[in-house]
């Protein structure tokens, strides 16, 4: 069974998040940095977020269809890599299937599964290879739902239907927009496997339900994210106030829940819009995109008051949110004091979330910031189009120019440029571990706030005081004096490409992977 | 579990250290691969594939490898390029033979036909081993050389076992070749010059074949774990090469003595051993060696699920396999020590730590009984009886 016991990372005793997130960082963090480095080489399969996602269901067994290669590789989902899916079964599709067809195997698979699993739910995930022989996978899950005794649904999970360049080219694109807009950008990605996963529980397994007026359905992205149980436990509480109660988290829930989920008259969306769109015109429950914009005290503040207009809940909501917001501004003003007495640079990857990020440190924690630098490498290892890339640029331009942030934007400056800039400045945050990077005094003024800058990427308005919190004790801790010469400062590393090592394999490696992925911009992908 | 074909293919060929390996497959499958692989060594990518997509699905899979090789013979430092052509472009008919044909490169290419599901992880092995042989070129014969075939770059422990291997062997007036697949395109070119194929549980395909080809006799042994393991081993090679050499004068177990009480205590201890062909050879120095009593000894090629009951039905307390074994020691509350690939949850780095040959017997016990002496609360998993 999937994932019914928590990890044994996430401690539900462990109350401060602080040390939570810190021990999750040094536990997972082992595992996923590498990960998400070799995102540089290239994507994990549609299939793999499918899997993901069904594993965070309670009580679901995801069963693939396809060959055993696939169900050993599948087992390691990038998403969490350091907790494999063992109990991942698969039809092991070999030659003979591939000529003859797989259906009856499966048919035998899928009663297979319900007796060693007893599971609530079977989620079948077809692979590439039964998705080019034909297996007739919708018509054999009619024909055996009636002798099942779980649910069965499946997804359009095969592989080769990932994501093409442009896809993630036009959510940028959009995103660029929606900065100036301050509204969502109205763009899904296709083929991440996880909203295939929703798409198919809201057509084959929601149900009609009444609708409970105060009743609403979260998005989460997975209950092993970084802070994600935190974070949830203060969007509840603070919704408690409000009274809005949450009626599940999909796809971190029960079999149940998820039947449900349309007894809720909203659901809250990051990603997954489009099954967010099915569930309006199957059940009519109405759907609010969170987004990065809802970062920041101004951001949480509008994200409460938007989701409790939908409710028609203003008045209440106004009075919680000032109260809470009134709170969070007084304890941090002894920290905007300490802060004001250093200049600061900021470097960080320019992504959804940019803009908001310099928010929080100039209007929230009240940083004097000199320069504040972008790294577009990630955009472009994902192959963002360079046409994209400078929109996105222009606009954050303008964006800061907008809300009068005096701060020099310097982008992708190189690791050395990076060294000059800390020394011109009393402290460089980063949310990337670099101070490896910079010798000496450069090194010494380099924070990195890869982890605890989690705390920023909250609903929470606790969270942007507890990392006030720490970030004022980590300025009083700083060891000026100190010489290190750590190991891995003994590396030449990639200039442009940094933290990746120098290494030309490595380089032509990636720049195989843009190449070849941005040949797929005409394949027809959204 | 095995990984298929195309992981099998895979492994062998990213062993030719100074290739590229080109995967025909869509990027999911690459990705797979390549994560397995890079645990112990991050820098070393140097594998891209075709990313092939729907519009392949439609139109073919040629097209996407032409452009993937004009690409890497210009962008890669390196001479060989290796094609593993996976299930996909099998199934949709790709004639990969023609595309690579139709291309002028300044690189060789090899391809190997991998669909994961014409067979299992070991045939694809044997498959890209035989491709491979294409490059073999004939040479002079070295006296008292030897090829070690059926290694991977990638197996737990492979570069520390290979030096062990060969400073035993050297000890004996042996000396390796070739080792196959964990070589430059240059040594694997003249891997016809030994005297002697040593094939290490798999790479019989291309024994064979070379025996054919190339005139190198060969013979088959098990892995080298433990004393006698590696006496065996080494007995074995020598005997075939008519040296006189009795490995026995080298054997030392003061190390072990240190522990004697410990290994006491641990004598017939009940356990289990599920992996490749290292699986046997483990088992054979847990039982003859340490005095453990084998419950269940499993190939990965066998039922998961069926190694799993009988383990769980067996009086097992140690788990000898892979990572994936880590869920059935947590079930049944006793500790996994990693031998077999895939091993995702450990990073192993030094190169004199092997767990095979003389020293390996040492590192091997000594990591058995670090497993268990460091294993989770004491109180939690003691079942009150």
């Amino acid at each position: 069974m999937q994932l019914v016991q928590e990890s044994k990372y996430v401690s539900e005793e462990d109350d401060s998040e602080l040390r939570g997130i810190l021990r999750n960082r040094t536990l997972t963090g082992v595992y996923q940095s590498a990960t998400w480095q070799y995102h540089r080489y290239g994507i994990n399969c549609k299939l793999s977020g499918s899997v993901y996602a069904a594993s965070e269901i309670e009580g679901a067994v995801p069963l693939l269809h396809g060959p055993a290669g696939c169900a050993f590789h599948h087992r390691l989902t990038p998403m969490k890599i350091y907790a494999p899916i063992y109990d991942l079964p698969s039809t092991n599709l070999d030659e003979n299937d591939v000529i003859y067809g797989g259906e009856n195997k499966l048919r035998e698979k899928i009663n297979e599964v319900y007796q060693k699993f007893h599971p609530s739910l079977i989620v079948l995930l077809p692979t590439c290879i039964s998705g080019l022989i034909g297996d007739d996978i919708s018509g054999l899950c009619q024909d055996i739902r009636p002798d099942l005794p779980c649910d069965l649904v499946h997804v359009a999970s095969e592989g080769f239907a990932h994501r093409s360049r442009e896809s993630l080219d036009g959510l940028m694109e959009d995103t660029a927009k929606s900065w100036k807009t301050s509204r969502p950008p109205d763009y899904d990605l296709r083929g991440c496997g996880q909203e295939e996963v929703i798409l198919s529980l809201v057509n084959q397994l929601m149900e009609e339900q009444d609708v409970v007026e105060n009743l609403v359905n979260i998005e989460t992205f997975g209950r092993f994210r970084y802070g994600s149980r935190k974070d949830l436990q203060e969007i509840k509480r603070i919704f408690g106030e409000m009274g809005i109660v949450v009626n599940m988290t999909i796809p971190s829930c029960t079999v149940e829940e998820i039947k449900r989920a349309p007894a809720a008259k909203l659901n809250i969306v990051t990603r997954n819009r489009k099954a967010a769109k099915r569930m309006n015109e199957k059940f009519g429950t109405d759907y609010y995109r969170k987004w990065a914009s809802h970062y920041g005290m101004e951001g949480i503040e509008s994200f409460f008051l938007e989701v409790a207009s939908k409710f028609d809940l203003d008045g209440v909501a106004e009075e919680v949110i000032k109260r809470e917001k009134d709170k969070a501004l007084e304890d941090l003003s002894k920290y905007r004091r300490i802060f004001g007495q250093h200049d600061f640079a900021v470097s960080t990857q320019g992504f959804f979330f940019t803009p908001y990020f310099a928010r929080i440190f100039v209007q929230d924690l009240g940083l004097p910031i000199k320069y504040f630098c972008v790294n577009t490498q990630l955009l472009r290892s994902m192959n963002t189009s360079e046409k994209t890339i400078g929109s996105m640029m222009k606009n954050l331009e303008d964006l800061f120019a907008d809300w009068d942030f005096r701060f020099e934007m310097v982008v992708n400056p190189t690791a050395n440029e990076m060294s000059e800039i800390a020394k011109k400045v009393d402290y460089m945050l980063s949310d990337r571990i670099m101070p490896f990077l910079c010798k000496n005094d450069s090194e010494n003024r380099m924070m990195d706030i890869s982890a605890i800058s989690n705390l920023l990427f909250r609903t929470s308005f606790t969270g942007i005081v507890e990392f006030a919190r720490h970030f004022a004790e980590s300025l009083d801790n700083r060891h000026k004096g100190r010489m290190r010469q750590p190991i891995i400062s003994r590396f030449a590393y990639d200039q442009i490409n940094y933290p990746l090592i120098e290494d030309p394999r490595c380089s032509a490696s990636r720049v195989m992977w843009q190449d070849m992925w941005s040949l797929k911009s005409a394949a027809g992908g959204d | 579990m095995d990984g298929g074909k195309f992981f099998g293919a895979f492994r062998a060929c990213s062993g030719i250290s100074d290739a590229v390996v080109l995967n025909h497959v869509p990027v999911g499958c690459s990705w797979g691969a390549g994560m397995f692989k890079t645990v112990s060594n991050q820098p070393d990518i140097r594998h891209a594939c075709t990313v092939m997509h729907e519009r392949e699905i439609v139109f073919g899979g040629e097209n996407a490898l032409k452009e993937a090789l004009v690409r890497a013979d210009r962008l890669y430092d390196a001479s060989l390029l290796l094609v593993v052509a996976g299930d996909v472009p099998s199934i949709i008919g790709d004639d990969i033979e023609a595309v690579i044909n139709s291309v002028s490169l300044k690189k060789d290419v090899v391809w190997v036909d991998a669909a994961g599901f014409q067979g299992t992880m070991r045939q694809g092995y044997e498959s890209a081993l035989l491709s491979l042989a294409d490059l073999m070129k004939e040479c002079d014969r070295i006296q008292k050389s030897v090829n070690l075939i059926g290694l991977c770059q990638d197996d737990y422990k492979a570069e520390a076992d290979i030096k062990e291997i060969k400073r035993l062997l050297n000890g004996a007036g042996i000396s390796v070749n070739c080792v196959i697949s964990d070589c430059t395109s240059r040594e694997l070119e003249r891997a016809p010059a030994a005297e002697l194929n040593v094939v290490i549980g798999q790479g019989y395909d291309l024994a064979r074949h070379m025996q054919k080809e190339h005139g190198v006799p060969f013979i088959e042994v098990g892995y080298p774990y433990g004393l006698a393991g590696t006496k065996e081993f080494v007995d074995s090679i020598c005997q075939h090469m008519d040296m006189g050499y009795d490995l026995e004068k080298d054997l030392n177990t003061e190390p072990f003595r240190k522990v004697y009480l410990n290994l006491s205590e641990l004598y017939g201890t009940p356990v289990s051993v599920i992996g490749d062909f290292h699986a046997k050879s483990l088992a054979d120095f847990l039982d003859r060696e340490l005095g453990f009593e084998i419950e269940v000894l499993s190939s990965v090629e066998g039922d998961p699920d069926q190694f799993e009951q009988d383990v769980k039905g067996s009086n097992t307390t140690m788990l000898f396999g892979s990572s994936f074994e880590q869920k059935i020691a947590r079930d049944l509350k006793i500790p996994l020590l990693r031998f077999s690939y895939p091993v995702f949850d450990q990073v192993c780095i030094y190169d004199e730590a092997p767990y095979a040959g003389i020293r390996g017997a040492v590192c091997l016990t000594e990591a058995i009984i670090n497993a268990i002496m460091g294993f989770g609360d004491k109180l939690e998993n003691l079942t009150m009886v």
